[in-house]
């Protein structure tokens, strides 16, 4: 499929960026094109649109109550945040407990 | 109406006995039923519906007012708004177990589409197919029968929520929404575009009010340091961060929670263009009024094909979305972001009305790939969504042309600082 064509061509580009240079510029082609397509693609068909309920419906909440406690450090990352950050991803399920 | 199995919901068995924790989750888990709202409108039990001041059955829905008029005397009036009449909006953080208004009971799958009516009027029989439609015209003398009776086949909802856009109103949309989406689409699909071939449908949902309670449980991390170190010619930056167990809770009711009531456009995938539909939500439910066929007439209909524990689901989904939306706000220190890994939905009580809602329906079917695209439009808010069928030579032609376009510039760039 074409769509498949354009999203791995991408990757397959990345790692020929590096940073001696401002060679990972060349990327700048095939992802522009990408986006052109993905752009255009999701205005025509809007196939990610949803109804937003957790905005659109009228909700009456209690304070939100709750703790953290502290059970862990990491001294050393290059990561700039946490894996899996899902707390803007309201409809990703995890694991539900009874 | 008294749907309660008298059946008990526990075996009776003896086992070992339960533990506190376990009775408790049980009796959770099981929820009395409650009390059914009667939502009949009694007034229509012959399935005729009379112009209040003269009699006539020549009656339809006025778009333009939302009220019915009767064509032979102009008389205007509107059945009760629901919400008022079952006391809809309220005592929702008192619901207990789950309610279900009488039209919203379980579909019948035996009872047959097909009921025959005996015209009051003249005598003749006519048929409706309630799969499709809950009106038809005698076709001798031109009343209307209207399939009033809740029929307990679940085909007849408690409340309906009449067109207020009118069909030019909505062509003008659905006009406007291709017009801005003309590049791209399909060749075929331009030349076959007629926006006046939209239809008028009111399709089944079930409206929902709740009170729940949601917990969630995970990891938040907090940034301590951000520092960067030499490597050979680059500059790395590294970051240090305290972990923190999270957990967070939140009661809460939703009013007027509105889900699809049809199988066939709850499956929202890649593979079809049902989110379409869900987009154009949410209607001004509260202004839903007692079920009379008369707001049917003209249009077209479609049955639920759902029932309220298929349903329950979708709403145990929906409310933990609900939930974390609403504790969102109370993760600001977590810098670093919060990983939510477990949580827990308790549905204290749910109230369940079957609705009718408007909305005017532009289709066409991709002949290449069978795919069926929408153009609706919300009949009562002029909200309007669609899926255009893209040209995809075009499209990649548009996007080559822009990475070309974006490349050469790349390459001035290297050239001029090489
Ligand atoms: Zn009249
Ligand atoms: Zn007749």
């Amino acid at each position: 499929m074409t769509l498949d064509l354009i999203t791995t061509l991408i990757p397959a580009l990345v790692p020929m960026a590096s940073d001696d240079g401002p060679v990972w510029l060349l990327a700048a082609g095939p992802a522009g094109g990408a986006a052109t397509y993905w752009a255009f693609y999701r205005y025509y068909r809007n196939t990610d649109k949803s109804h937003q309920f957790e905005r659109d419906t009228l909700i009456e909440a209690q304070p939100v109550q709750g703790g953290e406690e502290k059970v862990g450090h990491i001294s050393k990352t290059r990561d700039s945040d946490i894996d899996g950050d899902n707390s803007d991803n309201y409809r990703q399920r995890v694991q539900r407990v009874q | 109406m008294s749907q309660e199995s008298a059946e008990p919901k526990q075996p009776t068995f003896d086992g070992p006995p339960l533990s506190l924790e376990e009775e408790l989750a049980a009796a959770k888990a099981e929820p009395e039923p409650g009390p059914s709202i009667e939502t009949v409108n009694e007034s229509l039990k012959d399935g005729l519906n009379r112009c209040p001041k003269c009699g006539s059955t020549d009656v339809r829905l006025r778009g333009s007012t939302g009220m019915l008029v009767c064509l032979f005397c102009r008389n205007e009036w509107q059945e009760a708004r629901v919400e008022e009449e079952f006391g809809l909006g309220e005592g929702i953080d008192q619901l207990e177990g789950t309610v279900i208004a009488s039209g919203a009971g379980d579909i019948a799958a035996d009872a047959a589409d097909q009921l025959t009516f005996k015209c009051e009027a003249c005598g003749a029989e006519v048929v409706v197919d309630t799969a499709h439609a809950l009106n038809a015209r005698c076709h001798w003398c031109r009343h209307t029968l209207n399939v009033n009776q809740q029929i307990p086949n679940g085909a007849v909802p408690d409340a309906v929520l009449p067109f207020r856009l009118t069909k030019d109103e909505a062509v003008e949309k659905i006009r406007e929404f291709a017009s801005k989406r003309r590049l791209f689409a399909h060749k075929r699909f331009k030349k076959e575009f007629v926006p006046e071939n939209v239809l008028g449908v009111y399709l089944p949902y079930l409206v929902i009010d709740a009170r729940a309670e949601s917990q969630y449980w995970g990891k938040g991390e907090v940034q301590t340091r951000r520092w960067t170190e030499k490597q050979g010619d680059n500059n790395v930056t590294y970051y240090a961060a305290d972990v923190y167990q999270v957990s967070r809770q939140v009661s809460f009711t939703v009013d007027d929670l509105t889900v699809e009531g049809s199988s066939e456009r709850a499956q929202i995938g890649p593979a079809n263009t049902n989110n379409i539909i869900n987009t154009i939500l949410p209607f001004d439910t509260k202004n839903a009024v007692k079920w009379n066929a008369s707001y049917l007439v003209g249009f077209t209909s479609e049955k639920r094909d759902l029932n309220v524990e298929a349903v329950r689901p979708h709403l145990e989904d929906q409310l933990l979305s609900i939930g974390r939306s609403e504790v969102r706000g109370s993760l600001g220190r977590f810098d670093r972001g919060v990983r939510w890994e477990q949580e827990k939905l308790d549905v204290g009580g749910s109230r369940w009305v079957s609705m009718y809602l408007p909305v005017w329906l532009y289709s066409y079917r991709q002949e290449s790939n069978g795919m069926l695209h929408y153009i609706a439009v919300n009949a009562r808010t002029g909200e309007t969504m669609g899926s255009i069928p893209v040209s995809q030579p075009k499209l990649l032609l548009a996007a080559f042309t822009v990475g070309t376009f974006l490349e050469g510039i790349a390459g001035a760039i290297l050239v001029a600082s090489a």
